[in-house]
């Protein structure tokens, strides 16, 4: 979690960049290892630059016969970016691989590694959000009550209104903090578990409902004033700034375990890990667009060294006995299945409702005061 | 180890006095265009000038700086400013930006430091302040209302730790604490709050060295927690300052440095891991008072182990661009700002027309970014003191509507046309009636800010000299003589003249040789 390059994003809709890192970084390795391995080009989610630009995992690769180039972009930016000279996509989110096979024939997709939505908090809070009914604790895992949370969002419910709140008399919303909805997939997964929820525990279509449900959800989003829009910068505050910043950070539970794994991560003897009810997997989808692209999502899917190397990011992968292994060496509780697993809504559905946040944060569509809160 | 034979060893000596001259040479060299970074940085980053040889020298990546306001920065940059990287105490109003939000590649925040206040001790203890954490925001606002309490804060459309306070002050205020929007915000409350803002700066800097020259007529100052604890250690300070982080909450900078341009991507890689490195985190808390912003460095006991609430920012432009012009026409105390104009002949023709447009700009003509700020507040009074051989002309105006077209913008646009150069150039009896003035309207008007531009051509020549008017100034009364007196470096006037009445008056001076009279005008109004 240390390296900085872990935390550069591309910001903005038009970046698209070539990773210069680890470009140099493959060309140094495979000069020492030899010219034996296919070059290969790909765009892959931004937050999978420090696992590609990693000097273990370029020479795993190289060793596998492939040196690859990656491009980073947001994973709504790869659903609708021009691959023809790609020969692999490899977004965060199952929704804009589900768009780009759509939109490619011949692809292969594969998930060579997933991690699920979490919530980033500290004990203080459990405590609190336990009494008052939104956290209970599950086999092997805390859960989050997303609709008890929702209720107390719509209320207008504040930290100071929880009853007997002694340790943090604080008169901010209680509000999870996320990264933009508009720029960045862990918001857009936590805005498909919102709005499962408005729409009576059923994946959201895209159909007329979507004004409502919008409505609905808008208010985790927009009380939260300014946002950012990669997913390690609230991460990183919570990590350093701690509980008066961020008491709840929706976040990638592989953020959470890379931290605890690192000596230096800043996991404190306070800080919890919780799993919202219902939660949602970020599989991170491998597209293969070329045959040689397609061979290097299995090997990166299958090639034990691969697994383990995605495991030491926090990722989970087919190899479930060696993330269990992982995380308990690191000393972490992490349960090995949760109980309440949804799917995300279809590319379509999902980009409608974000298309309508982005009228909302534009202004053309009329915000909701927090005393007009449905 | 064989021995080396004769050869051998000259071999070995000739190839040490290469090496050698090879390092000296690379050591001495500039660092190749890949290796080095402009930056546009904020002014509040000069205090980390020390480290820059030691940045190049541990990653062979130069950092070459150029210092400019938060709004001005963001503005520019939204231009299309020439810089590899910006790098400012905060960059959400940059990124809330479109045009320049579109040219960020990369953000990495580097360290942190919340804006909070200082108060005097002994103001501290008499309010039952000392030591309790449950001091608020809406406590000061009550003191600041009822005329008990006075403090320094920086013009919110200048410098950021002035914004930054300004959208604190106005969650909290709201009642409740969270991003504020248009309909949130209590003016009654800001109102109150401004009541008790007698000291404002362009800078966080100016606003600290300010403070410390003014320091027996005000009771606290907003700025950096770093800025005060600075002020503490610095010995200056008759008193020590408590610092408050009010119980609603406070915001945070955290100062994220920027890459703009792609191509200089592994030259900013390199700084950024270097700043982020344990040890020189560890080296900025120690020299600069900001906190770590990686995990696993931990405070030192300088700071407070108390958690802070952070505050939200707003997500929306115009919330916070209709919150800054709403402090400067209806929060804060009004200005009265003097500009003493030279008129002698060598200002006739470019130098005339040139300051005829930079005043104009401010009558909202100039509808930039930072134009929509710098243009004249309601409830201001402007009064133009021209000279020459003497004193010529003065005039006052009273801005009642801040439309560009309205009659109160066009009367100052039609006696600054009109205006015309000849004679000699006295400036010393120019500046002394300017004081006399502030001493008079003081009397009458005590609860507005007053400033003093001076903007001459050329050296006294005409009238009393520099130790008359010391003289003259010295025997002011207290209020009069914290007026500062801004003078700008511009033609042929003298340097050590402008400096000595900035020195004098804890004015500062602007220069206006390396940049247009108009930037020059705009940045001194974050002074008024």
């Amino acid at each position: 979690m240390n390296n900085p390059s872990r935390r550069l994003a591309a910001l903005g809709l038009a970046a698209i960049l070539i990773v210069g890192v680890g470009f140099a970084i493959f060309q140094s390795v495979s000069q020492h290892l030899g010219p034996t391995a296919v070059t290969l080009r790909g765009l892959i989610g931004s937050e999978k630059q420090p696992f590609f630009s990693d000097p273990q995992v370029v020479a795993a690769l190289h060793r596998g016969g492939f040196d690859v180039i990656v491009a980073t972009a947001g994973s709504r930016q790869i659903a609708t970016a021009d691959l023809s000279n790609e020969d692999f996509a490899f977004p965060a989110g199952g929704p804009s691989a589900a768009e780009i096979a759509l939109n490619h024939s011949g692809t292969t997709s594969i998930v060579p590694f997933y991690t699920p939505m979490a919530i980033a908090t500290f004990q203080p809070i459990v405590d609190l959000l336990t009494q008052a009914g939104v956290v209970t604790q599950q086999p092997g895992y805390l859960g989050f009550d997303m609709t008890k949370y929702m209720a107390l969002v719509a209320s207008d419910k504040r930290w100071i209104d929880l009853p007997g709140n002694t340790t943090y008399p604080v008169n901010k919303s209680i509000l999870i903090t996320s990264t933009d909805v508009r720029k960045s997939n862990s918001a857009a997964m936590y805005l498909a578990i919102a709005s499962y929820v408005v729409n009576g525990d059923n994946i959201v279509q895209n159909n007329g409902d979507i004004d409502s449900i919008v409505q609905q959800t808008a208010p985790l989003f927009l009380k939260q004033g300014f946002v950012e829009s990669s997913t390690e910068e609230p991460f990183d505050d919570y990590l350093v700034q701690g509980m008066g910043k961020s008491p709840l950070v929706m976040i990638y539970e592989a953020q959470y375990v890379a931290a605890a794994a690192s000596t230096t991560g800043g996991i404190t003897s306070q800080m919890r890990l919780m799993y919202p009810e219902p939660t949602i997997f970020s599989k991170h989808t491998f597209v293969g667009l070329t045959p040689d692209g397609t061979r290097l999502g299995n090997f990166i899917a299958t090639d034990p060294e691969m697994r383990t190397l995605a495991t030491q990011y926090g990722f989970r992968t087919s190899d479930t006995a060696a993330f269990s292994t992982f995380v308990t060496n690191h000393g972490l509780t992490i349960p090995d299945s949760l109980n309440d697993v949804i799917d995300p809504p279809s590319y379509e559905a999902l980009e409608a409702m974000i298309t309508q946040f982005e009228g909302l944060y534009a202004g053309s569509l009329p915000t909701l005061s927090p005393s007009e809160t449905p | 180890m064989t021995r080396a034979t004769p050869v051998g060893r000259l071999a070995a000596i000739l190839f040490g006095v290469a090496l050698i001259s090879l390092v000296s040479a690379c050591g001495s060299s500039a660092p190749s265009p890949e290796n080095t970074l402009s930056v546009l940085a904020g002014s509040e980053l000069k205090d980390l000038e020390p480290m820059l040889p030691d940045i190049q020298a541990a990653t062979g990546v130069k950092l070459v700086p150029t210092y400019i306001g938060t709004l001005e920065g963001a503005d520019s940059i939204a231009g299309g400013a020439d810089a590899d990287v910006a790098w400012f105490a905060n960059a959400k109003y940059l990124s809330l930006l479109p045009a320049a939000a579109s040219r960020i590649v990369a953000s990495n925040q580097i360290m942190l430091s919340p804006v909070v206040i200082g108060v005097k001790q002994s103001v501290a203890q008499s309010f039952g302040w000392a030591g309790n954490p449950n001091v608020s925001w809406k406590d000061i606002e009550s003191h600041a209302a009822d005329g008990s309490f006075h403090f320094a804060m920086t013009n919110p459309a200048a410098s950021n730790s002035g914004l930054t306070a300004l959208i604190g002050v106005a969650s909290a205020l709201s009642g409740s604490s969270d991003a504020i929007d248009a309909g949130t915000i209590d003016s009654d409350a800001m109102k109150g709050f401004f009541k008790g803002q007698t000291v404002t700066a362009g800078s966080s800097g100016f606003l600290a060295d300010t403070y410390v020259r003014e320091q027996g007529t005000v009771d606290g100052i907003i700025n950096y927690e770093s800025v005060l604890m600075g002020l503490n250690a610095g010995g200056q300070l008759k008193e020590q300052l408590d610092i408050i982080y009010p119980a609603e909450g406070i915001v945070t900078a955290d100062y994220p440095m920027i890459l703009l341009n792609a191509a200089k991507k592994t030259a900013y890689d390199k700084v950024v891991a270097y700043l982020r490195s344990p040890d020189v985190q560890k080296r900025i808390m120690t020299d600069t008072a900001r906190r770590p912003a990686v995990p696993g460095v931990p405070l030192d006991s300088r700071f407070p182990t108390t958690t802070l609430i952070e505050l939200p920012y707003p997500s929306q432009l115009d919330t916070i661009d209709a919150l800054i012009s709403t402090y400067l026409d209806e929060f804060r105390k009004p200005a009265s700002a003097i500009f003493v104009l030279d008129l002698s002949g060598s200002m006739a023709g470019d130098r005339l027309s040139s300051l005829q447009t930079a005043l104009n700009a401010l009558t909202g003509t100039d509808t930039s970014l930072t134009g929509q700020f710098t243009h004249f507040h309601a409830n201001e009074t402007v009064t133009i003191i021209t000279f020459s051989s003497t004193v010529l002309d003065q005039r006052d105006f009273t801005i009642d509507d801040t439309q560009p077209d309205s009659p109160d913008m066009q009367a100052i646009r039609d006696y600054v046309d009109g205006l015309e150069a000849g004679g000699a150039t006295a400036i010393y009896d120019a500046l002394e009636q300017a004081y006399t003035t502030v001493q008079t309207d003081e009397a009458t008007n005590p609860d507005r800010l007053y400033s003093i531009v001076l903007m001459t051509d050329g050296e006294n020549n005409s009238g009393s000299d520099a130790d008359a008017f010391t003289a003259a100034y010295d025997a002011l009364p207290d209020a009069a003589r914290n007026v500062h007196t801004f003078p700008i470096f511009f033609g042929d006037s003298s340097l050590a003249d402008m400096q000595a009445i900035a020195d004098l008056t804890g004015g500062q001076l602007f220069d206006a040789k390396s940049a247009s009279l108009l930037a020059i005008f705009k940045q001194i109004r974050g002074y008024q």
